[in-house]
């Protein structure tokens, strides 16, 4: 029997005692409404690439991986670099994750993170013009290693640590000298994501594959110090009262974890 | 570097990382890597970092590859765009991965007891996360990891090592440039208790005491490679638990 | 006493000898998966597949409903069979059931009998090859988790655990995992109790009226019984 099935009638049946418990005060694993699951970040987690970093909340588990490439410019933008974003749910990271071309979900994760680095504007896309019709190319990886919910705000941070551990290489007559480097990318404004879902009237950060499953609503606000950078609404409705309060939160989780990175 | 330029790969009795003819890169193995797989491993072999997770006995998809004897064995090797040194490369498969996933699902297929479990699959996942030169006898020794780590029946482990030639001299575990600049190389998996023979692979020209001696070093290899693999697993049930574990 | 991890492939024992999880070639018995071997030559699985036998009592949810029966998922590869014609009563799906294995075929096929419905609650995963652990010598471990955790707690062979909702539910996904970890140390009713009254300050909860376990889990102590030696 596929996983899915099994999920939507489990979910209808876990709803009820998920709710109980969230009624008492507590979530499964014991963590307070707004608080995140203990979060790991592993710097340089692959050496083949410009950047990279591997991290971890809870079970969940994304690596991100930089990568550069001289590309053409896009001819609206001569003289500006390329930044793609591409995410990946491995079929090892869940029973639920099947091989096969990206499918919304992993496409919908990959935009969000994709929209939180472009509009934070940390990464300065006028300096990787080379020459004409050559410019540098940064190539974002998000690769899902264990999916225990909430992989987007995972990824995000991931990436933001990916892109602080980022190594500009140098470029000589047009082509990029591997292992030889001008300096640190050295991204500014760092984006975070934050997410929430949802379970009757009880809002929760960071949520667990439990709770993500019953959840009605769930939404992801990407953050600077500063300034909201993205924000996406997945299934569900929420009022303005509902998103400003999430906001508020988004920021101080997003500053929390803004110091676990410069850390 | 340029594929015309001269290099040499053995001087001195030492290669171009510094070791001697018959010595491997560094090995390690941990168990437990993905809590949502039934089975997982992550091996890191010298610059190589490959993460294997296994799923199943599950319904097999679609119905119509299923077979009532046994459990049908499924694999997918893939490589990571960021995987190599060089050039961001496309994600996907290619026709090297589609290769590789099948040499190495008939690795398994040899050693997996499948009849106990009929009209299932069995999938092993395989991503290399970073290359250098060896992967597919990494993914052998991880994917024999997470197999046992999710209590899949087997007759026996597995183990491999890659031997080449490189200006004449026959080499144990080539690195990236002795696999791309080598005369020969000669993947080569060996079960651990009967030594047999289940993944052979091999380019360049050899003579035949050559390959004697590449059998040869693949087995004392391949026995350092079992107790690897043993040592992560006591590890990881001593514990219980991976939770400190680093890519 | 001393235990020693073997991987498959490891020869157990001499002689072809009919062991669970292992496999016999030439004049030999050997491993089939990760286990532990004791200086007695006791072979017990660390790792393992379910598999269904008769008299096994599983936890399974209902997953499809037809006019011939039910259909109900078993945390296995197969799903499992209900007819019909054995129900007094009628079963809805997500339904959580106890149930007593009738019938198994070379094919997979599963039919269910005995079978009672579960109240509402949360039915987590626990390897199957340590649900002897987890039910304890003579249902120890479980009394000791109802003391703390109140509720009802009853444990399948298949490796599904159902817990009521009367229970301290985060107490004991927290606690269970912590035996999932330590399945194979002995000595670990002393640490699960240890660590019940760290985590509750000693407090015990108010048993369930008519709790559905009463009449459970005998049978599985008996496996119990075989872990330890």
């Amino acid at each position: 029997m596929g996983e899915e099935l099994k999920d939507i009638i489990m979910s209808s049946i876990r709803r009820d005692i998920l709710i109980n418990t969230l009624n008492s005060g507590k979530r499964f694993d014991g963590r307070a409404f707004d608080e995140y699951r203990t979060i790991k970040v592993q710097f340089g987690a692959v050496t083949t690439a410009e950047g990279s970093a591997r991290v971890s909340l809870g079970n969940t588990q994304v690596l991100v991986a930089t990568k550069f490439d001289v590309l053409k410019p896009f001819a609206d933008r001569p003289t500006e670099g390329v930044l793609m974003t591409n995410g990946e749910l491995l079929p090892l990271a869940s029973p639920s994750f099947e091989p096969g071309p990206p499918n919304e979900d992993s496409i919908e994760m990959a935009r969000v993170v994709d929209r939180a680095i472009r509009s934070a504007e940390c990464v300065d896309l006028d300096s990787f013009f080379i020459e004409e019709e050559k410019v540098l190319g940064l190539y974002v990886d998000i690769y899902v290693l264990n999916h225990d919910g909430n992989y987007t705000d995972a990824a995000a941070i991931a990436a933001s640590a990916a892109l602080l551990n980022t190594q500009v290489p140098k470029v000589e007559k047009g082509k990029i000298l591997r292992g030889d480097y001008k300096g640190p990318l050295n991204p500014k404004p760092i984006p975070i994501a934050t997410s929430f879902v949802k379970i009757g009237s009880h809002w929760l950060v960071d949520p667990s594959r439990d709770e993500e499953l019953v959840a009605e609503t769930k939404i992801t606000i990407a953050t600077t110090t500063d300034h909201v950078c993205a924000m996406q609404k997945g299934k569900g409705s929420l009022s303005k009262e509902e998103l400003f309060s999430c906001m508020e939160i988004a920021f101080k989780r997003g500053n929390e974890i803004r110091k676990i990175l410069m850390e | 570097m340029a594929a015309n330029e001269e290099v040499k790969l053995f001087v001195n009795g030492k290669r171009i990382d510094g070791r001697g003819a018959d010595e491997m890169r560094a090995v390690r193995i941990e168990v437990g890597i993905i809590p949502e797989a039934d089975g997982s491993a992550f091996i890191e072999w010298g610059g190589n970092k490959i993460v294997c997770g296994v799923y199943g006995p599950r319904e097999c998809i679609p119905k119509h590859d299923a077979s009532p004897y046994h459990a049908i064995v499924k694999c997918r090797y893939m490589m990571s765009p960021f995987a190599s040194a060089e050039e961001h490369s496309k994600s996907g498969p290619s026709r090297r991965s589609t290769e590789l996933s099948k040499v190495i699902r008939e690795v398994f297929e040899n050693l997996i007891i499948s009849e106990k479990f009929p009209n299932t699959q069995i999938d092993v996942y395989i991503d290399v996360l970073q290359a250098e030169g060896g992967t597919r006898t990494a993914s052998v020794t991880a994917a024999a990891v997470a197999l046992a780590n999710a209590g899949i029946p087997m007759k026996d482990m597995v183990s491999a090592v890659a031997i080449g030639k490189a200006d004449g001299h026959i080499l144990l575990d080539l690195g990236k440039l002795e696999d791309n600049f080598g005369e020969s190389d000669t993947p080569v998996a060996l079960s651990n208790r009967d030594k047999k023979i289940l993944l052979l692979q091999m380019d360049g020209l050899l003579t035949k005491d050559e390959i004697k001696k590449v059998i040869e070093m693949a087995e004392s290899a391949c026995g350092k490679l079992h107790e690897k693999q043993a040592d992560a697993l006591k590890k990881f049930y001593e514990h219980g638990e991976n939770e400190e574990f680093k890519l | 006493m001393d235990k020693k991890i073997v991987l498959p492939g490891d020869r157990i024992a001499e002689g072809r000898m009919n062991i669970p999880n292992a496999y016999t070639k030439d004049n030999g018995t050997y491993a089939a998966v990760v286990g532990t071997l004791d200086n007695e030559g006791h072979y017990i699985a660390l790792e393992n597949k379910y598999r269904p036998f008769v008299d096994d009592v599983v936890i399974g949810i209902v997953i499809s409903v037809r006019s011939a029966g039910y259909e109900v998922e078993l945390n296995m590869s197969n799903t499992g069979f209900i007819p019909a014609r054995m129900m007094r009563m009628d079963l809805s799906l997500g339904d959580f059931v106890l149930c007593k294995i009738k019938m198994v075929n070379e094919v997979g096929d599963i039919d269910l009998g005995e079978v009672r419905r579960l109240p509402k609650g949360k039915v987590v995963q626990f390897p199957s090859a340590k649900v002897p652990r987890l039910i304890g010598r003579k249902s120890s471990m479980l009394i000791l988790l109802k003391e703390y955790a109140g509720g009802d707690i009853m444990v399948g062979n298949n490796g599904y655990v159902w817990i009521s909702e009367k229970s301290n539910v985060p107490l004991l996904l927290k606690v269970i995992k912590h035996i999932e970890k330590k399945a194979h140390k002995s000595g670990l009713t002393d640490e699960v109790s240890a660590m019940l009254q760290k985590e509750t300050g000693g407090k015990k909860a108010l048993p369930m009226e008519n709790p559905p376990s009463a009449q459970m889990n005998r049978g599985m102590e008996e496996q119990e019984e075989e872990y330890r030696r």
